[in-house]
């Protein structure tokens, strides 16, 4: 079952009549339902962009984005918004954490948005956290737990809410490399165990090597794509390696 | 080079600029404004009986708090430049710079943009004080003749003033920005304090915060002569009392609220919450001292314009309106524009000694006086007839009041006698006619100039005319017009100052904060969401110390009660004016703060 369609979608910057830049140049690509796929490019390849129409924070200039089949291109400001509380979870590279709030508030925040009530919410926020190890910090502050454990509050808070589909923005880039390959352990086994649907953004071979599809972005377009099937976790990482070498 | 980066910085960054600007020129104003008053020689001397050491007390008071307040407000409003501009500064080391060089334009940035502001603020000021003054003076009917507008000696001051102050801001900013990290100015730190407080501390806390202030209160009701012992008390009792409130009270409310999954748990209630928590323990001094202003400022006002209620004082003091002596023709065109509602005439002859009177004219219509006696404390008055039967015996009440109300009342002897005796008595025959108008204030001018008149036929007449209605209306009109004008302005001086402190203070977080909102809408919290949270989270730090501030004022006015006749007369009327500029500021705040956070979403 597709849970992202993406049907030629371009955006170009600038008005007419201006100088334009085309960001993205007619991408397409589809996700399932339970695939975990990373979409990796340089700096300036558009991924970024991409991310942010998948994400509904930006329009596309032509094109569509379908999430879980709904076409969000004609929703309004607030439509969009709800849209996403409901349908998208986020992994952020600098956890974006509240500080203000105690991990299990930040965690119990996207349940409070769509209105359940605390009977409903404490359950829910138990159940993420014991199945990403972090009841012990729940009452803490972020200010008092690492950056693993922080990743990892911020990967419960985009996971309680269950979406249908997690989207992660470098979300290792903030992380030392022993916390790093722990969350993206974790994100392959809910993925792998929860069948959660998960698109990650990144520059960083190791991460991506963590996906089961990767997609090459490059000057706005995508270009190749690479499969896992049953390759080990290393030998996809290799794979990955030698096909970045051919391309250059 | 660096200069034209500098010069693009500001450019780039021109709405903040704007802002910070019109802020210092807001200060400016003011503090030229307050010193105009507080430093005009012909105003203080002629209008406002400043020969007193009282009033000068109050106007030397006024000056201190006035230029604490506004220093507190130059840290705020130079902490927002300094936000402002640090990761500019911080590029322009990356690029090379030296930190003396950088420390130069920091310094000149600050000292330029502090100068500029106050020159324009001074100018602008004479326009305000022009502008405020007649306002005050037309709708508020004030005697006030000797105001002087543009003022060198208060031009001087408040240069002297803002200069001093944007120098030690200047040496500040260079002191904080080249001992700051250059990764510390281009990537903020973020992390707030954490906040450990054990709930029985904080009880504690509450308990002996709510003490100082029921004591602070308790003292203002002490009787006004105790006044330089009851001030400082009450300085100290209120301050530390509430500085206890915010800390701890207003925190636990916080707290409990969070607690309470079933309020918390509500769309991002527990976001707003969450933020006012860490904001109240930032905001614990500051949220202090603004409360307290705030009651200053109200109280000022209030006390100010309550000062009307002292010429009130007058009309009800003295029971007749004016005295008539004269048969002058006039003097009785005058009379005749009058409209009257009680007159008593008497004749009387006047020997060399003695002033005879028929005392059945007396029984016909009584002689009345208003007595003055205290209730609780409180003045009051109350209207009698004097006794017939004394009016000629010397030495007691009835015989002084008439004395005083006849031409050579004073130095010769007053007589009643039977109406047969006194047609056939020798002597000058004259009349005295004793008046009472139906509306006071309507025929005031005209009840002045029949006094007039008569004074100026007759400067025997002076000892009438002084202790007459009309002459004590025209004394304390005069010295509650000071008061009145006065009051208004350093109320409004330090309205403007502490509400543009609060939203200073909150516009310096609106950086930090802008990735907190721009995340929240990530998750898909809608933007109507998340100005509602900010309208609220605003409102609630704006209003704390509103209430407190009311509060310190209701029981702060105990301490006119001597002094004016009802301390609380309007209250309502001036609390709501007061209000009324205080929601403007908060509605500045939430749209300047509004287009900082949310300019990403």
């Amino acid at each position: 079952m597709e849970i992202l369609h993406v049907d030629h979608v371009t955006k170009t910057y600038g008005k007419r009549g201006e100088k334009q830049y085309q960001a993205l140049k007619g991408i397409d690509f589809t996700v399932n339902s339970g695939e975990f796929v990373a979409i990796m490019g340089a700096s300036g390849s558009g991924k970024t962009t991409l991310l942010n129409l998948l994400s509904t924070l930006d329009r596309p200039t032509g094109g569509r984005v379908l999430i879980n089949g709904q076409d969000n291109s004609s929703l309004k400001d607030n439509q969009l918004a709800d849209f996403r509380s409901k349908q998208i979870g986020f992994i952020f590279q600098d956890f974006n954490l509240l500080e203000s709030l105690t991990n299990r508030e930040n965690i119990a925040l996207p349940l409070a948005l769509s209105g359940l009530t605390p009977n409903r919410i404490n359950p829910l926020v138990n159940k993420i956290a014991t199945r990403l190890g972090i009841v012990e910090i729940l009452a803490k502050y972020p200010v008092e737990i690492s950056g693993g454990q922080k990743q990892r509050v911020a990967a419960a808070r985009a996971l309680v809410h269950d979406p249908a589909i997690l989207l992660a923005d470098e979300p290792t880039g903030a992380l030392d490399s022993k916390n790093a390959r722990e969350l993206l352990e974790t994100m392959a086994d809910l993925n792998h165990k929860d069948q959660i649907t998960t698109l990650m953004v990144t520059h960083d071979p190791i991460s991506a090597s963590f996906a089961s599809r990767i997609l090459f972005i490059k000057d706005g377009k995508i270009g190749k794509q690479l499969l896992r099937n049953d390759m080990s976790r290393i030998e996809f990482y290799h794979s990955l390696i030698y096909q970045m070498e051919l391309a250059e | 080079m660096i200069w034209k980066l500098s010069v693009a910085g500001i450019k780039s960054r021109l709405k903040d600029y704007l802002v910070l600007f019109s802020g210092l020129i807001v200060a400016s104003m003011i503090f030229y404004m307050f010193l105009t008053i507080a430093t005009n020689p012909a105003f203080l001397a002629k209008d406002v009986y400043a020969r007193t050491s009282y009033v000068n007390f109050i106007f030397i008071f006024g000056i201190i708090l006035l230029a604490i307040i506004t220093f507190v407000y130059l840290i705020y409003a130079n902490s927002f430049l300094l936000n402002m501009r640090k990761h500019d500064y911080g590029m322009f080391m990356i690029l090379g710079a030296k930190g003396k060089r950088i420390g130069l334009i920091i310094f000149l940035e600050t000292l330029v943009t502090g100068i500029l502001a106050t020159m324009l603020g001074t100018v602008l000021g004479f326009g305000l004080t022009g502008l405020i003054s007649k306002l005050l003076i037309s709708r508020l009917g004030l005697a006030i003749y000797h105001f002087q507008i543009i003022l060198p000696s208060a031009i001087l001051g408040t240069f002297c003033f803002f200069i001093i102050m944007f120098f030690l801001g200047a040496i500040w900013n260079v002191h904080k920005l080249t001992k700051t990290p250059i990764i510390n100015l281009l990537k903020e730190n973020q992390k707030p304090t954490k906040i450990n407080q054990k709930p029985f501390l904080r009880v504690v806390e509450t308990v002996f915060g709510l003490i100082l202030l029921a004591f602070g209160y308790q003292v203002m009701t002490w009787s006004s002569t105790k006044i330089y012992q009851i001030i400082p008390t009450a300085l100290i009792t209120i301050v530390s009392g509430s500085y206890f409130i915010f800390n701890a009270l207003f925190s636990m409310i916080i707290a409990s609220l969070i607690k309470k999954e079933s309020f918390s748990y509500r769309g991002i209630r527990i976001f707003t919450l969450g933020q006012l928590k860490f904001r109240l323990h930032e905001y614990t001094r500051i949220l202090t001292l603004i409360s307290l202003l705030f009651a200053l400022a109200l109280g000022a006002i209030t006390v100010g314009l309550n000062f009307d209620t002292v010429k009130e004082h007058a009309k009800t003091s003295t029971y007749y309106d004016t005295i008539v002596v004269s048969k002058a023709a006039a003097v009785n065109k005058e009379v005749a524009k009058l409209n009257i509602q009680n007159q008593q005439t008497y004749a009387y002859k006047e020997t060399h000694k003695y002033i005879y009177f028929n005392r059945n004219e007396f029984v016909r219509q009584p002689l009345k006086v208003t007595k003055f006696y205290l209730k609780k404390d409180e003045p009051m008055y109350k209207v009698e007839n004097l006794p017939t039967k004394k009016l000629d015996v010397p030495n007691t009440d009835a015989n002084i009041a008439l004395s005083g109300m006849i031409i050579n009342g004073l130095q010769k002897i007053i007589r009643l006698v039977p109406a047969n005796k006194w047609q056939n008595l020798q002597g000058t025959k004259k009349m005295i006619t004793l008046l009472n108008v139906k509306d006071f204030d309507h025929d005031y001018p005209i009840l002045m100039k029949i006094q007039q008149l008569q004074l100026k036929e007759n400067p025997k007449y002076s000892n009438i005319y002084e202790a007459s209605k009309p002459n004590n209306y025209q004394l304390l009109l005069n010295y509650s017009s000071g008061f009145e004008f006065m009051g208004f302005f350093l109320g409004i001086a330090f309205l403007t100052m502490l509400a543009s402190t609060l939203m200073f203070k909150v516009l310096n977080g609106a950086s930090d904060d802008k990735i907190r909102y721009r995340m929240l809408n990530q998750i898909g919290t809608r933007v109507s969401l998340l100005k509602r949270s900010i309208n609220w989270e605003i409102g609630i730090l704006f209003l704390l110390p509103a209430i407190l501030g009311i509060i310190d004022v209701l029981f702060g006015l105990q301490l006119f009660r001597s002094l004016l006749p009802d301390p609380y007369h309007n209250i309502w009327l001036l609390f709501t004016i007061f209000i009324i500029l205080y929601v403007f500021y908060y509605l500045l705040t939430i749209k300047l703060y509004k287009k900082i956070v949310l300019s990403c979403n």
